[in-house]
């Protein structure tokens, strides 16, 4: 095959379109490299679009709109400028580069300006070389679906069901959702329907909280029966019930490539003094791409890894890092694909072994649970130690390490993460370390510990009216405490809360509006180093 | 010898009381041992009975004050086991009589002296929802009716020695070591209750509303800390809807004991019928996953509660109790299994009923005796289908709760069995002696 590049271009309907056309029209020779999709608006160009055609080979992605101001919706196309730029930031920290992608303002009478543009982009494109993820051949393994199912009706113990409806009585989606009953699901599983669950809806509803299993008398883990199952449903509901059309995921599916070789760690505050090997490392998970993915809820959410670096630093920790991370995968299990999910897997796990760390840290929940059970259940068992920077933190705080300078009076409300708390236990040393900021008073929710109710959405799936209930009730009861600051540790809680009080609500903003701050942060801002 | 004609009977329930009296009415001398200060067990502390509704501490008493007044019956309450050697048809046991610090002659019982202490701590009996002073007698119809002085809780003021006409206050008094010679030995040691605040989903220990069944028996009861008005104990006010929430760490392969309880379904449907019969206008609901209702005239009994007396059945085990902070009142969240519908109902007061399993000193007991326990704590017999009242030791045998669930008559009977074999073990005991 030639090395010719190949470009995906979006074109708007109304100027850039016609511009393709009137270059045709008008026999205006350009490069053949160019496939034109046309959409309606340039604004209509989802970013999940662009990835998808870089993950499936494009080289380049052209998105073409009309000069502003004349855009036939009025804004889309600044909005797609905006867009663009966003995910120009994601090309440069995956690796791929920004100049793969091109937005041009090309009106219906531009025939000259579009053959002009393909050309210099076609010339680009030969320059820095083919996308490297274009030998890519994706042959996915068929799935044995008769043994996927025996296995895990054995592992999640669903035999056991004794129909009693807890589960349904726990589940925060039932509530809200009347249609919605794990114990159903299970039932209709057990008396042959399994191909009308595995295709249903009910599937992707699940939150994973493990707020069923939590209590469930027969010891019926919901969640993991859900996650076996979605490896073998078909992905139509998948595509159907994923919001943020799966960015996040295709991402973690682009890391896998071993060519990829990702810029991320712009991060990292000026003399922060990092390392190559080490006993401790850091694993700092996806929030370098959330934090541009979610740029507008000014979350600040790469503040997390920076107090991190930060704090690990201030006690004489030089943590040892992956310039080359890749995604833990945990969006990838609890979505069904346990194929890509088990190369990240693998490849995490060999890295990490390469700088030879002793104990991994995270950050995140979703990394934690993912690395120290599932990394285990999945690669075999590991030769490090995993542990949450909240279980880090707290071992400072009894050897009196952290050193706090500033002194603001708060109450301070945690909330357990359903990743870190019901999944792994972790319910007390979050709680200490805030304890031991002066000043600092640490209130209860009414629901809390291994009753907490999730924040609403797991794995960006079902993101609907009633998960954004679930949201807003947790908010609610975040506010009732009284508390001045909501602190979780999971930057996915932040991220949905923020996003259902950032849309308009049948209530008033204020019943469910909070400072919110991730733990690592919080203790930074007392240890006075943000 | 005296060994030949004597039984230790350990713990002063329901069964060891029948044990004890079968054995005494046979002849034999009886040494029936209670670690509380009164015997009666936990039957005493129940309102009414099941499936025929009897007041419980009514039919009790008279065996009580049997057991107190029967010739051939010793009493050693306020006692433990401490040692036990020898074999069948003559063991040597040491017990261990802890000091009341009154002289049981003396003491006529009369109560003068908690009148006058000054100090008040939750009554045992009535499961913390009552009071008793530090000088006490567990129960109005304790036996024996002799007070004892909490040591823990006692300041010393000496004001109940002052007032006592008896002078049967004694603070010098120091435990004391019995010896004993038996020739057989019943153990019943009964059932404790399942610790609600395990499954903290429930709110038990958190909210004032929420009781486990035993606290509801000693509140509906006549003699409890209420004189058996049914009301709420955060604010006082008579509920018009309460909720009995079954399998509360029973029947769980995760988070309680695996085994079925026996009673509780029965139990619950007579307590709802008790608050229908006190409150017409009280809605009871009875949350349930399967109803074992097995025994002798029991599904009639359900049918009767459901029937005549309006308690309604929901298939289905909440998932979980929320309260408002501000009310007190409750919310349940559950899903009506035969509606496929989740909801939640506002209640008033919760009454969970958790599993009832073997008493955790049965480990040590186990150990003193060299009995088996099985994983649970129940005493293990040595043949589940036709040996179930003896053990691994012969000569020692079992019944009542501590050798599986079971309910008041199979408790009766099986003790009445247990002394029929203890007979037997002392009649051949006596019989290779004549030789």
């Amino acid at each position: 095959m030639s090395s010719e590049p190949r470009i995906v271009a979006f074109l708007c309907n109304w100027c850039s379109y016609a511009g393709a056309d009137l270059a045709g029209t008008s026999r205006i020779r350009y490069p053949p490299n160019i496939r034109i999709i046309r959409v309606m608006c340039s604004g209509r160009v989802d970013p999940a679009f662009i990835f998808r055609a870089f993950e499936t080979g494009a080289d380049g992605v052209l998105v073409g709109g009309c000069h502003p101001g004349d855009c036939h919706y009025v804004s889309g196309n600044l909005k797609a400028e905006k867009r663009m730029e966003n995910t120009k930031k994601l090309l440069k920290l995956l690796g791929l580069g920004p100049e793969r992608l091109r937005l041009e303002w090309i009106s219906a009478a531009e025939g000259e300006k579009f053959a002009q543009v393909v050309t210099d982009f076609t010339g680009t494109l030969r320059r820095i070389g083919p996308n490297p993820l274009k030998a890519k051949t994706n042959v996915n393994n068929p799935i044995d679906v008769e043994a996927v199912v025996s296995e895990a009706l054995k592992k999640t113990n669903v035999q056991y069901c004794v129909e009693c409806g807890k589960c349904s009585g726990s589940c925060p989606v039932s509530r809200v959702d009347n249609s919605f009953s794990p114990r159903r699901v299970v039932e209709r599983f057990l008396l042959g329907f399994e191909d009308k669950v595995i295709s249903g809806k009910d599937l992707w509803t699940c939150l994973s909280c493990y707020q069923c299993s939590e209590r469930c008398p027969s010891d019926v883990r919901f969640p993991e029966f859900v996650r076996a199952c979605r490896s073998i449903a078909p992905r139509d509901m998948l595509e159907e019930t994923c919001a943020h059309r799966g960015i996040p995921m295709t991402l973690s599916r682009i890391m896998i490539n071993p060519k990829i070789k990702q810029d991320r760690m712009g991060w990292l505050p000026e003399r922060a003094q990092i390392s190559k090997r080490g006993d401790l490392l850091y694993f700092v998970g996806c929030l370098p791409y959330l934090d541009i993915l979610f740029e507008d809820f000014n979350l600040e959410l790469i503040k997390t890894p920076q107090s991190v670096v930060k704090i690990l630093n201030k006690v004489g920790i030089k943590p040892a890092m992956l310039p080359n991370e890749k995604c833990c995968g945990h969006d990838l299990l609890w979505t069904g694909d346990l194929e890509n999910f088990e190369k990240l897997a693998k490849l995490n796990v060999a890295n990490i072994k390469a700088t030879g760390a002793k104990r991994v840290v995270t950050s995140c929940p979703e990394c934690y649970r993912t690395i120290k059970k599932d990394y285990a259940e999945f690669v075999g068992e590991l030769d490090f130690e995993v542990l949450h920077m909240s279980e880090l933190l707290s071992e400072l705080v009894d050897k009196d390490e952290l050193k706090f300078e500033v002194y603001p009076e708060r109450k301070v409300v945690y909330h357990d993460s359903c990743r870190l708390g019901r999944q792994m236990g972790v319910y007390e040393p979050p709680r200490k370390v805030i304890s031991s900021l002066p000043g600092t008073q640490l209130v209860e929710m009414e629901r809390n510990r291994e009753n907490a109710l999730c924040c609403g959405v797991n794995a960006w799936l079902s993101c609907n009216k009633y998960h954004k209930e679930i949201q807003m009730d947790r908010l609610k009861e975040a506010k009732a405490t009284g508390a001045d600051l909501l602190v979780t540790t999971c930057p996915k809680c932040r991220i949905h809360w923020k996003c259902v009080t950032s849309e308009k609500l049948p209530i008033n903003p204020d019943e469910i509006t909070m400072e919110m701050r991730d733990l690592s942060v919080l203790v930074a801002e007392a240890m006075n180093l943000a | 010898m005296e060994a030949n004609k004597s039984v230790l009977v350990i713990g002063g329930g329901i069964a060891g009381m029948q044990a004890s009296l079968d054995l005494a009415d046979r002849g034999l001398k009886v040494f029936l041992l209670e670690k509380t200060p009164s015997i009666g067990g936990r039957m005493a502390q129940l309102d009414k009975t099941f499936p025929t509704m009897d007041c419980s501490i009514c039919i009790l008493a008279p065996k009580m004050i049997e057991c107190l007044r029967h010739p051939n019956i010793t009493l050693l309450t306020y006692c433990e086991v401490q040692d036990v050697s020898g074999s069948a048809g003559n063991f040597t046991v040491k017990v261990l009589k802890k000091p009341r610090f009154i002289d049981e002659e003396k003491c006529t019982g009369c109560g003068e002296c908690a009148q006058y202490c000054p100090i008040e701590v939750p009554n045992e009996f009535d499961m913390g929802i009552g009071i008793r002073k530090a000088i006490y007698v567990p129960l109005p119809q304790a036996v024996p009716l002799k007070y004892t002085i909490d040591e823990e809780n006692c300041i010393k003021c000496r004001l109940c020695q002052r007032t006592c006409k008896a002078e049967a206050v004694d603070f010098d008094q120091k435990p004391e070591t019995i010896n004993l010679n038996v020739g057989a030995i019943i153990v019943a040691t009964g059932f404790d209750m399942f610790d609600a605040r395990k499954r903290r989903e429930y709110g038990y220990g958190r909210y004032r509303n929420v009781l486990i069944s035993l606290e509801f028996e000693r509140l509906v009861s006549a003699s409890g800390p209420t004189g058996g008005h049914i009301v709420r104990l955060s604010d006082g006010r008579v509920p018009r809807r309460i909720a009995f929430i079954q399998c509360v760490g029973s029947r769980s392969l995760k988070g309680g004991v695996t085994f079925c309880s026996s009673a509780c379904c029965v139990y619950a449907t007579k307590e709802a019928i008790l608050i229908r019969e006190h409150d017409p206008e009280c809605e009871v609901y009875i949350f349930y996953n399967e109803l074992k209702i097995f025994g002798k005239g029991f599904q009639e009994f359900v049918t009767r509660a459901r029937d005549e007396w309006g308690v309604k059945y929901i298939r289905a085990l909440p998932g979980e109790v929320v309260e408002d902070p501000k009310t007190h009142d409750l919310t349940m969240w559950y899903e009506d299994t035969t509606e496929n519908v989740t909801k939640n109902m506002k209640v008033d007061l919760v009454v969970l009923c958790p599993a009832l399993i073997p008493t955790v000193a049965n480990k040590e007991l186990a150990s003193i005796l060299g009995l088996d326990l099985d994983e649970y704590g129940f005493f293990e017999c040595k043949d589940p289908l036709f040996k179930p009242i003896d053990t691994n030791v012969p000569g020692i045998f079992i019944c009542g709760y501590s050798q599986g669930p079971k309910d008041i008559p199979e408790s009766v009977a099986q003790a009445s069995g247990a002394a029929a074999r203890a007979a037997e073990v002392m009649a051949l005991a006596a019989s290779r002696e004549a030789q």
